[in-house]
């Protein structure tokens, strides 16, 4: 099920590992480029719960996410 | 290329500085076929994260496809012995390849995330000071024995759930695991009894944590044989290499940091005028100026071709950590100890899906602990001389003897 909540991900590629979590904790949203690190291919993509639960997985907190709309900071 | 540099990665000139051994295989021959332990050398910082984002071409699950004997030689009565060692090895979730390694690794991955080992930081920290406190009373210290080993032992301990009694003997039997790098012909006798060791330990607590799981790490893995995603044998094994894990590269990290900072008094001047703004980027800075595990292995999972070199599938590659965090198309002045680098994109954990587990707990421990020193330290000097510091003979870990120091 896709979330209605319009929200801004960002991945910061200077921190990104590549370690993929959040690609299996939100598979719609995240997907690995060709360099192999993460992009929010589609924001909408899951639930925001299990979107946070990728951005709280991320190793290296490389992810923050806000609401497109408001600007209010959803995380960290 | 062919290089002049010598392929015994074990001479004394090598283990002792591999900053100029590698980093001459770096400058002259950067995919490095090594004939004398028939492995690639691989020690350019851009091909290193190539190599560990493209885990589909590189099997971490070295010990079960690996049908050669181990490098350097070890004794032919001891064949055996290094059959159970890769039986074991096997079983642990850093060995496996997706899809097996991401449920494995999902079961243990929520337990290191950066917000949870945050809530770790104030044990942490009294951890330290009382190690600092009994240091300071006796007048001495060797970083080594009264800080960095006690230090993630203790932390560790804790978080699985290891009786604090029973520290001691952890240590004795992690120390015997730490051959698994080395090159005695006759290291095999050592880390198998060193694994039996630890079997027998942690069974008795994985079999108490099946039943009655609390909130450690062991219930953690526990809960992942429940969920089926763990045989038994995969619980304990994957329990005394976090155990093991989480420690060495902690000890390692704390001595060869406070070794840097005592052969560069201008970085830890700096570091005191401004510990707070300066203590994440500090300890970025010694992991990746002299960091904890020099190489990781892989095998090929299919022909590869790299830097006009193909290596071949099934053949087996060593990656140098070490040099790629030197490696001067990535970093300016590589070799200068700059706690004011910034971005650091070292590579002390690995990248891609093998990512350290830990190093949300490293990076913690590290923070607190040389902040913990400038908090309390003048200056720093070493009680002994240069020429007396002396490395384990391991390509895998950084691991000094000793550490003696004095302080003002």
């Amino acid at each position: 099920m896709a979330q209605e909540r319009k929200l801004k991900i960002t991945v910061d590629h200077d921190v990104c590992v590549g370690n993929a979590m959040c690609e299996s904790f939100a598979t719609n949203t995240f997907a690995l480029n060709g360099e192999r690190q993460s992009e929010a291919v589609n924001p909408q993509g899951d639930p925001l719960a299990q979107v946070l639960e990728a951005a709280d997985n991320c190793p290296v907190s490389a992810i923050t996410i806000e609401d497109a709309e408001t600007g209010e900071r959803l995380f960290p | 290329m062919v290089t002049a540099v010598s392929d015994d990665m074990f001479t004394d000139q090598a283990l002792n500085d591999p900053y100029s051994y590698y980093g001459q295989l770096r400058e002259e021959d950067p995919v490095h076929w090594n004939e004398l332990y028939q492995l690639w050398v691989i020690t350019r910082h851009d091909d290193l994260v190539w190599l560990t984002r493209h885990n589909e071409l590189f099997s971490s699950a070295v010990f079960k496809n690996d049908p050669r004997p181990p490098y350097p030689t070890i004794y032919d009565s001891d064949l055996g012995l290094y059959e159970f060692v890769r039986e074991y090895q096997s079983r642990q979730f850093i060995q496996h390849d997706r899809p097996d390694h991401l449920d494995m690794r999902k079961v243990v991955h929520g337990y290191f995330t950066p917000r949870s080992m945050e809530e770790w930081r104030p044990m942490i920290k009294d951890v330290i000071k009382d190690l600092l406190d009994e240091a300071e009373e006796r007048g001495s210290m060797d970083v080594m024995r009264d800080f960095a080993t006690p230090l993630p032992l203790l932390i560790i301990a804790e978080m699985m759930g290891v009786p604090k009694q029973d520290r001691p003997h952890i240590r004795e039997v992690a120390e015997k695991l730490l051959y698994v790098g080395r090159g005695e012909p006759w290291r095999m006798q050592n880390f198998s009894e060193g694994i039996r060791e630890m079997i027998e330990y942690v069974t008795p607590l994985v079999e108490k944590r099946i039943v009655d799981p609390e909130d450690d790490f062991i219930s953690v893995l526990a809960q992942g044989e429940r969920e089926g995603v763990f045989s038994r044998d995969q619980v304990i094994s994957n329990s005394s290499l976090l155990l093991l894990a989480g420690h060495e590269t902690t000890i390692n990290l704390l001595c060869n940091g406070i070794l840097s900072f005592i052969r560069n008094p201008d970085q830890y001047d700096l570091l005191r005028s401004d510990i707070e703004g300066m203590y994440v980027k500090a300890n970025e800075e010694c992991l990746r100026h002299d960091s904890s595990v020099k190489s990781i292995t892989r095998i090929a999972s299919e022909d590869v071709e790299l830097r006009d070199k193909v290596i071949k599938k099934e053949d087996r590659i060593r990656w140098f950590i070490s040099s790629a965090n030197r490696d001067p198309r990535k970093f300016e002045n590589p070799d200068q100890f700059d706690i004011t680098r910034w971005p650091n994109p070292h590579v002390a954990f690995g990248a891609g899906i093998h990512h350290c587990l830990g190093a949300t707990l490293v990076r913690v421990e590290g923070q607190e602990a040389f902040k913990a020193f400038a908090e309390r330290f003048e200056s720093l000097h070493l009680d002994t001389t240069e020429d007396q510091l002396e490395y384990q003979p391991s390509i895998t870990f950084r691991s000094l003897k000793s550490l003696p120091i004095t302080w003002n």
